[in-house]
């Protein structure tokens, strides 16, 4: 992947009246990166899309695209394509016209125009619709027009405001992959919003998580889920859920216990708290011992979901109440109620400072 | 099953059935009665209908220069009207569609005119233009105007005409045009900003194709009432000065309430509405394949 | 249980209404329905029954009258009916006799003006109505002006006359020459203009003065004889050169009121208006206009007759009204507050003479003044007139081919009218 900084986002903020939607953020896209914004409703991901776009004013700061600041442009001048949740599509035009359209208005030449046309539907599959109106496509089809539209502008970087939402979940996977496809092939950078972790984390290059108009974490897909930098993070990425627990630590001489769960961890970060919140992962829990490092954790079991591939199972804490998530695969006889001990390894426990919620 | 949705349906007949029956009292005898008078030399002096005359009322009619000379008028004042109002209507409405702050208040302002009753707009404006007496006239010597002949000349009544319906009924096409106007989605337009149009081709390329059937129908409807435009001429001219402002619906009612003369006033009725039908039918079919 | 005091009150509703009858009439917005308003609770103190006007234009009168005529039981007790539409109500029969209750009562109605009678009262040797209040129409001039010594010495510098009341048709256009100043906003005359039945009533004073006439004995029309080209031209020229603009629009609202606010020399118009004239809250030029029969040979004249539907819901309360607002008493204390006298007895009476020193030239107007065409087509007849005398004014239309083809259409009516 190309480091140069493509495009900058320079103390950028966004306030509605009173209401700050964009908080003064500051991030670097790189060139030809699959960027994710990731975050729950209302964080100011489309908020910040839609700035760059130029399709939403600035309130301060700027937007800089190949060393260019951008931030007063029209959003025509910005050579930047975009693709709408509901696809935008204009509904009067057929096919081959919406997607012609900004070329149209740029007066190219027909033959010009022709050729677009003709290598866009043949690269999206959308050849047999071009005569075709947007209340005659299915939801997938009028998805595939709408990035058809965005690429014949030949745009320097593609904005997708969550494209992938309207869709059944199947027709949802797909697109993902051929989106991740189609990024690879033009090699041109994307900006993608989306609320939904999961397409965040298989299609991004990089994630940038926001919460309330701040950026909370930036990095690869590996990174946030491996090292979330905050309890949020924790939860947010998380399929379907993340435990996030809360524990009193008893200090020993050199090492600390975490009451809750009953065992020892060594680290140095414990050192001066009482209390701190934990999490480990539920596909981190085991029913049967692997090795010997691993520790023990009784539970009762609350519920268990069928998940079809897998199942997961809420259970109680012996003696401390708190819930906690485990997946286990499909072969197993555990019944509700039952007490049971559950195995994990140390090394998975994430700790995050009880007020901040910053990981330590 | 069959027999409770035969039930149903026979008792769903019978509610509807009332409103039904006063419809067709109220819409299809008076139209029937109208086309059988037409067909008689019938006046309110002589009450007997026993003079059939067949079509004879109605070639008087077509010959008679003076409901030619009234036809006409009719015609290139309902065009103007209609035009200016949907002109004028669509400018101010997509300005107010733009407007947040206060668009309430412009709203109501712009709605005041169409409340006021028809008579008593004719009859304010008629005070407002008295040449030498009217505020009017007064108003405009201050930008050095000479007082205009409002109402007294021939080819300036039958404009001042036109003024005053469309400022009485412009908010109509306001209303209309506003709320197809408020409908359309934001989206296209932002994609069309993308895409490169400026705000002449957004309104070309988007705005127009949506509010076609919104303005086909108010077209329509507008075109019919503007040809029975009647209480502006009966205030303000009486059809003067000379025939200039002569319209269709003023020229039938002398003819059934001065001359009493219902049969002539009959045919020159069913005319009318075959005229309007043969007019409106197109623009009908039109609207019913916009409907994409 | 609950049904006997139901019916007892019913009961009780349908007696009241049986003694306390409501008479209801269409009325036109002029000064004389507002003096018989102001007395109308006397009307109802002495008899019981309530009177209801619907006050409304003269426009709106004739279409509000016609569908409760046709009904066999119409909303209109008693109707004040406009001398042309007496043909029409006369031939559909829509009026009532009143000899019987003229007999019953012995009402005597040779007190009324003989001019009247023939207008609104008696249709052959029938009586249909008791004649309400006569508009024989007028010419009203500015007095002060022709006192001013300055002008008389102008006016007769330049035209060889003396400057006073005009008696001659010649002398009176002489004085609307010399008054007229466009720069100052003075005109000479204000015409009503407007179409039929405003321009129809003025221009016919303009047709009587010069000698013309409407037909003859036999129903041949007379509108194509010279005196009536002269007098259409005399309009048409009056309208354009020496009137206010706008005038060809003018009801006798808006001519009145360009009168009164000071700004014409002359307006012909109906008699009854010289009490607005000098009527402050309405007029300028208090005590300054005079009223004069039309110079020349005579005016039009113009009466309202009192008539009882043959569709009335209360034919006999109807009655009492009549004569009760007939009677001498109501009649001299209508005419104390302005009204249109149409009664000889009113006109004599010493008491309203002092009041009304215009009274002896009324009965001159009255005297003089010439009939409209009356017979059953005289509206249409009307509508005809007001479009061809406006299209003349416009200049839309040679007045010679104006009155042609007002003649032939006069002459087409009474020939469908069995007149001729």
């Amino acid at each position: 992947m190309n480091k140069n900084s493509y495009i900058q986002l320079k103390e950028l903020n966004k306030t509605f009246n009173e209401t700050v939607a964009v908080n003064n953020i500051n991030l670097e896209i790189y060139e030809n990166e699959f960027f994710v914004l990731l975050g729950p409703s209302g964080c100011g991901k489309s908020t910040t899309l839609r700035m760059i776009a130029g399709l939403e004013d600035i309130t301060s700061g700027e937007v800089i695209a190949n060393k260019i600041n951008i931030s007063q442009l029209d959003p025509k001048d910005r050579n930047m394509a975009f693709v709408f949740q509901n696809y935008a599509l204009y509904p009067h035009m057929n096919v081959r016209k919406n997607i012609s359209y900004s070329l149209k208005l740029r007066k190219v030449s027909h033959e010009e125009m022709e050729k677009k046309i003709h290598w866009v539907s043949n690269l999206l599959k959308i050849d047999q619709l071009l005569d075709r109106k947007p209340s005659q496509l299915s939801g997938g089809q009028r998805q595939r027009v709408a990035l058809g539209r965005s690429l014949v502008r030949d745009p320097v970087a593609f904005l997708l405001d969550e494209p992938l939402s309207n869709l059944d979940a199947q027709l949802r996977v797909e697109m993902r992959h051929e989106l991740i496809k189609l990024q690879k092939n033009l090699a041109k950078t994307f900006i993608y919003v989306t609320h939904d972790q999961i397409e965040a984390m298989t299609m991004a290059s990089r994630i940038c998580i926001m919460n309330n108009g701040n950026i909370l974490q930036i990095g690869t897909p590996k990174e946030v889920y491996e090292k979330p930098n905050s309890v949020f993070v924790a939860r947010f990425i998380a399929n379907p859920v993340n435990n996030i627990l809360t524990t009193n630590i008893k200090h020993q001489n050199h090492s600390h216990n975490l009451e809750c769960l009953n065992i020892e961890l060594k680290r140095e970060c414990l050192t001066n708290r009482d209390l701190v919140y934990f999490s480990i992962r539920p596909e981190n829990f085991y029913i049967e011992k692997n090795n010997s490092e691993m520790a023990s954790l009784k539970v009762e079991i609350l519920q268990i979901e069928n998940h079809g591939h897998d199942h997961l199972i809420s259970s109680t804490i012996e003696n401390n109440n708190q819930k906690i998530y485990f997946r286990l695969n499909k072969f197993h006889n555990l019944i509700i109620g039952e007490s049971i001990n559950i195995y994990f390894n140390t090394n998975d426990i994430l700790l995050f400072d009880i007020n901040s919620e910053e990981a330590i | 099953m069959n027999k409770i949705s035969y039930y149903n349906r026979r008792f769903g007949y019978l509610l509807a059935s009332p409103a039904i029956l006063i419809l067709v009292l109220i819409i299809l005898v008076p139209i029937t009665i109208s086309i059988i008078t037409s067909f008689f030399d019938y006046t309110l002096i002589d009450r007997d209908l026993d003079k059939f005359t067949g079509l004879k009322n109605y070639f008087s009619v077509i010959n008679n220069p003076k409901f030619i000379n009234s036809f006409f008028v009719t015609i290139s004042f309902v065009i103007f009207v209609v035009l200016f109002e949907f002109l004028l209507g669509f400018l101010i409405a997509i300005l107010l569609n733009k407007v947040t702050k206060f668009r309430n208040i412009y709203y109501f302002i712009l709605l005041i005119p169409l409340l006021i009753n028809p008579v008593v707009v004719g009859l304010i404006w008629r005070m407002f233009l008295h040449p030498q007496l009217g505020i009017v006239n007064y108003l405009i010597g201050f930008l050095g105007i000479s007082p205009v002949n409002w109402l007294g000349d021939p080819q300036i009544a039958f404009v001042t005409i036109i003024f005053v319906d469309i400022w009485h009924q412009v908010s109509f096409m306001i209303i209309l045009l506003l709320a197809g106007l408020a409908s359309i989605p934001e989206e296209p337009y932002e994609a069309a900003r993308i895409d490169g149009a400026n705000e002449f081709r957004q309104f070309l390329d988007i705005t127009l194709p949506y509010m076609r059937p919104v303005i086909i129908i108010t077209l329509l409807i507008r075109l019919i009432f503007a040809v029975k435009t009647y209480d502006l001429i009966y205030i303000m001219t009486k059809g003067g000065p000379g025939e200039a402002t002569d319209l269709i619906s003023y020229y039938i009612y002398r003819s059934a309430f001065i001359s009493l003369n219902l049969g002539e006033a009959a045919s020159m009725s069913v005319l009318l509405l075959i005229i309007i039908c043969v007019i409106i039918f197109p623009l009908f079919k039109y609207m019913n394949r916009a409907d994409e | 249980m609950k049904t006997i005091p139901l019916l007892i009150s019913l009961l009780f509703i349908f007696n009241m209404n049986a003694n306390a009858v409501t008479l209801r009439a269409v009325m036109e917005n002029v000064p004389d329905t507002g003096f018989i308003q102001e007395l109308l609770p006397e009307f109802t103190a002495k008899t019981g029954i309530e009177v209801e006007f619907e006050v409304m234009g003269y426009g709106e009168m004739h279409p509000k009258l016609v569908p409760s005529l046709i009904a066999s039981t119409g909303s209109y007790d008693f109707m004040p009916v406009d001398f042309y539409w007496v043909g029409e109500f006369d031939k559909a029969g829509w009026m009532m006799p009143l000899d019987d209750f003229i007999k019953k009562d012995e009402f005597d109605t040779s007190v009324y003006f003989d001019s009247l009678m023939d207008l609104t009262g008696r249709i052959g040797d029938t009586t249909y109505m008791l004649p309400f209040y006569n508009y024989a129409m007028g010419l009203t001039v500015r007095k002060d002006l022709l006192d001013d010594s300055s002008n008389q010495a102008k006016f007769e510098d330049k035209y060889g006359m003396k400057l006073k009341l005009p008696t001659e048709w010649d002398e009176y256009l002489n004085q609307v020459e010399f008054f007229t100043d466009k720069d100052k906003g003075f005109y000479g005359v204000v015409n009503q203009g407007g179409k039929a039945d405003p321009i129809a009533m003025e221009w016919s004073n303009y047709l009587f003065a010069r000698g013309g006439d409407f037909h003859d004995d036999n129903w041949n029309g007379l509108l194509t004889s010279n005196n009536a080209l002269e007098a259409l031209k005399d309009y048409v020229s009056m309208v354009n050169n020496y009137g206010p603009l706008g005038a060809e629009s003018f009801g006798f609202d808006e001519a009145f009121n360009v009168a009164a606010q000071g700004n014409a020399y002359s307006y012909l118009t109906y008699n009854f208006f010289l009490n607005s004239y000098n009527d402050p809250e309405q007029s300028a030029v208090v005590g300054k206009m005079e009223l004069i029969p039309v110079p020349g040979e005579g005016g039009l004249n113009g009466a309202w007759g009192w008539s009882i539907p043959k569709s009335s819901p209360n034919a006999e309360a109807a009655w009492e009204f009549l004569k009760w607002v007939e009677s001498p008493d109501i009649a001299k204390r209508r005419a104390a507050l302005g009204g249109a006298p149409t009664r000889k007895d009113v006109f004599n009476d010493p008491d309203l003479n002092e009041q009304f020193d215009h009274y002896p030239l009324l009965k001159d107007l009255l005297a003089t003044a010439k009939n409209f065409p009356l017979f059953t087509y005289t509206p249409q007849f009307v509508e005809v007139m007001g479009t061809e005398l406006s299209k003349a004014v416009i200049g839309e239309q040679d007045p010679a081919v104006a009155l042609k083809i007002m003649n032939d259409e006069l002459e087409a009516l009474a020939a469908k009218d069995g007149k001729r």
